[in-house]
């Protein structure tokens, strides 16, 4: 299924990638290892950065901010028409799931790497993917939708109990989700999460819904052809996060049984087909605590934690989205696609977990990656690089594969303790206190898992023996403490120079 | 001579002399013996009393990391002339720092304003999430060092504030 196609009759032989960091690598790698063309765009913040270097073409873009850059759609298809590039990756994140720019890029003459405009809408607006969804016979959450009559929203989300979850309808990513336990602080937190709707997505229209306590997040990977043909690619479970965002996800889910896993894996291909999807996607649904799931959300893009089931299954996520975007069908079926063994994928972010996951910043001084058999390391960052406020605080993806659970769980926290990273804090020793904690390991988790065990992120006291090693190599490591004791002979030393 | 590191929030002191062959660590009543031997991109074996471990060192000005037994620890060196300084005073309330990096979101006050105790100075955003910095104390605003939509790292100047007596 990853044999690499031949590509001379595919209608784009050079692909811009539209992002930057760990993902631009990613695409770029796939891109060419097929034998085609590599571009990316870059603001100057990114100059020096892996994926700069190693595409076959790098044109600067600019913006009122880094950020900005990469958002600005006309700048980039001017870029992509300048040099000739025939198709555009638009990695996650940015513009991946923005209808406008993939009409613009198709306007053009340059193929997107992605679905259809219209996937792209309908599954973009939370409420109508839901709609649709439930329309289509599939599982959904009890919700109250403002747009359908928003001077009946508050009464409507009254009915549909504590807890509930206010969501941004155009949002994504766990921004402006707040959750409501107390019904008389409704309409309040009503307020604030149109603001922050407003603010973030440009749009303040709300959505609540029933907040399943201590659900799990399970997704589905799909592959649709836009041709009829869609398989799944199996499930990740991704429920161990903090602030609303996945921090490690794995492959299988240690959390369902096989039926369970066939009847959510079919849940979400078949959404796909009802829409006849084109691309890689993924189909996130909660998960409850006596096996019921509902449908989330569908993100019509490549996901940050694809590469635990391109291990497990030995596909090519990117190469399959390259291959249906030029015009290929899947060319296998559902029983082809099998997996073995289990891959967890681990976020390296910079930030200080014992201050709230607060992001961190700081020059990456030295930085070796760990290395071994099923250690991948999926980074965007150099030694000699530096991380800043300007972009997401993630670092690399460590993606650990084993022949179970229990062998990656220990391959990954070998590889954890071997990676060094020095000049920013990161949150590996905080990676490594997690799965070793016995819920963990349990495969006992859900998505307040971390907010329900803050032990984990606290940093434990240093032993004196640590304590004395790290002032030694610091004392031996600054210049005037060293030049203070050069100074002054230990005297037994000098007395026996002197005797000599 | 008495030195000092931060780890953290704690101050440690300590002091380096020479020995006959090597160095010893002065750390309150004890005396250790200590010898580092740097290899190649910042690989080091260190010896600390009876023990050798292997570690990874960076320096950048005063700040020292170290990778030890698997974790990464950064350690600042503190300068003797700039700890006789801070013993001297001055209240850290007058100083509002950055808690995260962060941008600015809306800035509430300006220089010269009034403000008492718990009032919004300014709300930033930081981690996709909104927080609201008040003011710590009764005060003037002496200055503001953001405008809206600029970005900031940890602990930067966010505002100085000072008393309203003083004004």
């Amino acid at each position: 299924m990853s044999a690499l196609p031949d590509v001379s009759k595919w209608p784009f032989q050079s692909v811009l990638v539209a992002n930057r960091g760990e993902i631009a690598v990613r695409v770029l790698r796939t891109v060419q290892k097929l034998g085609l063309k590599g571009i990316v765009v870059y603001h100057a913040a990114d100059r020096g950065t892996a994926a700069v270097k190693m595409a076959d073409q790098a044109i600067e873009i600019t913006g009122s901010t880094p950020v900005a850059s990469y958002l600005d759609g006309a700048q980039i298809i001017a870029a992509a028409k300048a040099c000739g590039a025939g198709a555009i990756h638009p990695g996650y994140g940015f513009l991946s799931e923005n209808k406008g720019f993939c009409q613009a890029v198709e306007a053009a003459g340059i193929k997107f790497i992605g679905p259809t405009p219209e996937q792209i809408d309908l599954m973009g607006d939370k409420v109508r993917a839901r709609n649709f969804v439930e329309k289509a016979g599939f599982p959904v959450a009890p919700s109250a939708i403002e747009d359908d009559d928003p001077t009946t929203f508050v009464e409507r989300s009254r009915k549909v109990g504590a807890p509930l979850l206010i969501k941004p309808s155009a949002g994504g990513g766990g921004k402006g989700m707040r959750i409501v336990r107390d019904l008389s602080l409704l309409e309040q937190e009503i307020v604030r999460g149109r603001s922050e709707g407003q603010r973030y997505f440009g749009d303040g229209r709300l959505y609540c819904e029933r907040y399943i306590e201590n659900p799990r997040h399970i997704e589905v990977q799909v592959l649709g052809d836009g041709q009829g043909d869609v398989v799944h690619v199996f499930e990740r479970e991704c429920s161990v996060q903090r602030r609303f965002q996945k921090i490690v996800e794995e492959t299988p889910s240690p959390a369902l049984s096989p039926e369970q896993r066939d009847k959510i894996c079919e849940t979400a291909a078949g959404i796909a087909r009802s829409i006849g999807y084109r691309n890689a996607g993924t189909v996130e649904f909660i998960f409850g605590q006596q096996g019921e799931f509902y449908f989330l959300e569908m993100n019509t893009r490549l996901q940050v934690e694809h590469p635990v089931t391109e291990q497990i299954t030995g596909i090519d996520l990117v190469l399959q989205q390259l291959r249906v975007a030029a015009g290929d069908k899947l060319g296998f079926e559902q029983a082809d696609v099998k997996a073995k063994g289990h891959s967890i994928e681990f976020r390296i972010y910079a930030e200080d977990a014992a201050r709230g996951y607060t992001p961190t910043t700081g020059p990456v001084l030295v930085l070796h990656p760990p290395q071994g058999e099923g250690v991948r390391w999926d980074s965007g960052v150099l030694q000699g690089g530096e991380v800043t406020s300007a972009f997401d605080p993630m670092i690399a993806k460590l993606i650990i594969t084993g022949t179970d659970r229990a062998d990656a769980i220990a391959k990954g926290d070998a590889a954890l303790r071997d990676t060094v990273l020095l000049g920013c804090k990161t949150n590996t020793a905080f990676l490594r206190r997690l799965i070793a904690h016995p819920a963990f390991v349990a495969g006992d988790v859900h998505t307040g898992f971390l907010d329900a065990n803050p032990q984990i992120a606290a940093e434990p006291e240093l032993p004196s023996a640590t304590l004395q090693a790290l002032l030694g190599a610091a004392a031996l490591s600054t210049r005037p403490m060293r030049d203070v004791a050069d100074a002054v002979p230990d005297m037994h030393a000098a007395m026996g120079a002197w005797r000599n | 001579m008495q030195h000092a590191f931060k780890l953290g929030d704690a101050e440690h002191n300590t002091a380096l002399s020479r020995s006959a062959d090597a160095y010893r660590l002065h750390l309150g009543e004890q005396v250790i013996a200590i010898d580092l031997r740097t290899g190649a991109d910042g690989r080091a074996w260190l010896t600390i009393g009876e023990r050798h471990v292997e570690v990874v060192i960076a320096t950048r000005g005063d700040d020292v990391f170290v990778h030890l037994d698997g974790e990464a620890y950064q350690l600042r060196y503190q300068h003797p002339l700039d700890r006789l300084a801070a013993q001297a005073g001055g209240s850290a309330e007058d100083h509002i720092r950055a808690p995260m990096p962060g941008s600015i979101v809306a800035v509430q006050v300006k220089a010269g304003d009034v403000v008492t105790k718990g009032q919004t100075l300014l709300v930033m955003e930081s981690m996709k999430m909104e927080t609201t910095i008040g003011a710590p104390r009764d005060g003037v605003i002496e200055a503001v060092s953001y405008e809206k939509g600029q970005t900031f790292d940890r602990d930067v100047l966010l505002l100085s504030l000072v008393s309203g007596d003083k004004k």
